[in-house]
């Protein structure tokens, strides 16, 4: 027998993480919002039920909504309950894909064997199990590929189950959900598949795969193969070596203050060094993108004069990257990409580098905490260093493979 | 600020429910839960307090009375506090529990409650202020509000 694909997914996790700490969250209409205080960036369904979306602004919820209670993200705690959640599935499957903090991809074929009750109740099981041992409720799909699978979970939410292995109830299944129900397939591709006629998941799997393939790229034909219940994707167990790391975000207050913008560099910087550190990383090159509160932005390269991870020249390199900045556009959030990424033991050694300095911050940092040493320069956004929600963010939940 | 707050039925005990004639301020948003809430623009401003060990409900801060001396507010800059501006008053700091704080209708969770200062009227009676200090980041675009209470056990 072909191997099965189980996706599992938290139902709204960061919204269930709240309510394993805080009871009194249970079944209350429930936002999550992001660390400016301004968008809500996970809802619960007593939210969701009353038109509001994820992104949306607080002062557009409230009169919606205002009995609604409010949150603010805590990534550390929603990591501590991820890797709980990943556990459980590791102990159930020999392969299994850290894809999201919520989701994860797993071989299934060894559920009936684990649980010892037939498949659809092991599924059941595994569900159950999530929800003894860490409060959580999640949604499972399983089936011959990872996007049926994720389609079938995403169909089911919140805390269902759904198994498809025969080719008639998968084709029904199919028939009954939107092309854009396909994890990517984004706005612009189904506008594209729609241009042609196809306009649920069964039309994609009737169509010319050629034509997917020159419509869609490889990723598209990939998708094609998929969901006709050929598993072409496989389980990534390990996170493939990224392209670019990058760190940075929203700055929450506009500023065009080259001493705040020469903070905010600072700190994205010594945010970046760190991933580049925990990956054994170094780069060659470095990208600086502003974006500006009136729209538009700023987006500037350099090649740096060696590989490297070290804070002063990668700092150095981004503080030239700002210079050509006009300082008349409000700057709303900041990226810095490392960029041209190799194996740190693989790169000469520069003569031009001091070592010492760097491994003396991250050494401390490990001891005494997350920017317990820190760029002087950073000095000017005591609001970031007093709140400590600000010393953790998504992407510094490590292991990931969907970004 | 904090113009409001909310306060789990259960962590309230059902004499205190009954002295204070709580009965009116219990509200559910849900089936599951109910709470009792204390709000400002109450037609008796009150508060619970930890005092000493003990769990009460105290008169919020000073609203309406022109005749006593007591600051007519209900809240205490903790700046003022420091620079002995309430010294006067001999307050004493206490804890005041929530579960949920309200500012111009939005409610925000509490972790574990909010500080505040308790003093005493000319008729030796109780009265608490909440302790405000300035806004963070976040508070001041949720709330829009450049106050903020002083937490306890977090920082949001």
């Amino acid at each position: 027998m072909d191997k099965l694909i189980g996706h599992l997914d938290a139902d709204c996790f960061y919204v269930s993480a709240e309510r394993v700490r805080y009871r009194n969250l249970i079944g209350q209409a429930v936002g999550v919002l992001g660390n400016q205080g301004a968008c809500v960036i996970a809802k619960s369904y007593e939210l969701k039920a009353l038109g509001i979306k994820t992104g949306q602004p607080i002062w557009e919820v409230v009169p919606a909504c205002p009995e609604a209670i409010f949150i603010k993200r805590d990534f550390r705690w929603y990591e501590v309950l991820s890797r709980k959640m990943l556990e459980i599935v590791k102990r159930v499957s020999p392969e299994v894909e850290y894809y999201s903090i919520d989701e994860f991809f797993f071989d299934a074929s060894h559920l009936v064997q684990t649980f010892e009750v037939d498949l659809p109740s092991s599924i059941i099981a595994l569900q159950n199990c999530i929800l003894a041992e860490t409060g959580l409720p999640v949604s499972i799909g399983v089936s011959w590929s990872r996007t049926l699978a994720k389609l079938m979970s995403d169909a089911n939410k919140p805390f269902g189950t759904m198994l498809l292995l025969d080719a008639d109830e998968i084709k029904d299944f199919l028939k009954s959900q939107p092309v854009s129900e396909i994890s990517g397939i984004g706005r612009r591709s189904a506008m594209k598949l729609a241009e042609i006629g196809i306009e649920n998941c069964f039309d994609f799997t009737q169509a010319n795969r050629q034509r997917i393939q020159r419509l869609l790229t490889v990723k598209g034909e990939a998708l094609w193969y998929e969901l006709n219940g050929e598993a072409v994707v496989p389980i990534q167990t390990q996170k493939a070596q990224n392209k670019r790391v990058s760190r940075g975000g929203s700055m929450g207050e506009s500023t065009n203050d080259p001493v705040r913008l020469n903070a905010w560099l600072a700190r994205n910087t010594e945010r970046l060094v760190e991933a580049l550190e925990q990956r054994r990383l170094v780069c060659e090159r470095l990208v600086l993108c502003l974006e500006y509160k009136t729209g538009g932005g700023y987006l500037r390269s350099v090649k740096l004069p060696f590989a490297t991870s070290g804070f002063s020249t990668i700092f150095s390199a981004a503080q030239m990257l700002l210079q050509s900045y006009r300082e008349s556009n409000l700057v709303c959030g900041m990226h810095i990409e490392a960029e041209l990424l190799s194996n740190r033991r693989q790169r000469q050694l520069s003569l031009f580098e001091n070592e010492t300095a760097n491994r003396i911050k991250i050494d401390l940092n490990e001891k005494m905490g997350r920017f317990a040493l820190r760029s002087g320069a950073t000095l000017h956004l005591p609001e970031m260093y007093a709140d400590v929600s600000h010393s953790y963010d998504i992407c510094d939940v490590n292991g990931k493979t969907c970004f | 600020m904090c113009a409001g707050l909310a306060v789990n039925w259960r962590d309230i005990p059902d004499h205190l429910i009954e002295e204070f004639s709580l009965q009116n301020r219990v509200v559910s948003r849900n089936e599951n839960e109910k709470e009792i809430r204390f709000l400002f623009r109450d037609p008796v401003a009150q508060l619970p307090v930890w005092v000493d060990d003990r769990l009460t409900i105290v008169e919020w801060g000073n609203r309406g009375n022109k005749e006593s001396r007591l600051p007519k507010t209900g809240w205490c800059r903790n700046e003022s506090l420091e620079a002995g501006k309430w010294n006067w008053l001999k307050p004493q700091p206490v804890i005041i529990p929530a579960c949920y704080g309200l500012e111009k209708g939005v409610w925000f969770q509490i972790k574990e409650g909010m500080s505040g200062i308790l003093v005493k009227d000319e008729k030796n009676i109780d009265h608490v202020y909440m302790l405000t200090t300035a806004a963070s980041h976040y508070y001041e675009v949720m709330t829009r509000h450049g106050r903020m209470p002083v937490l306890l056990g977090e920082v949001i």
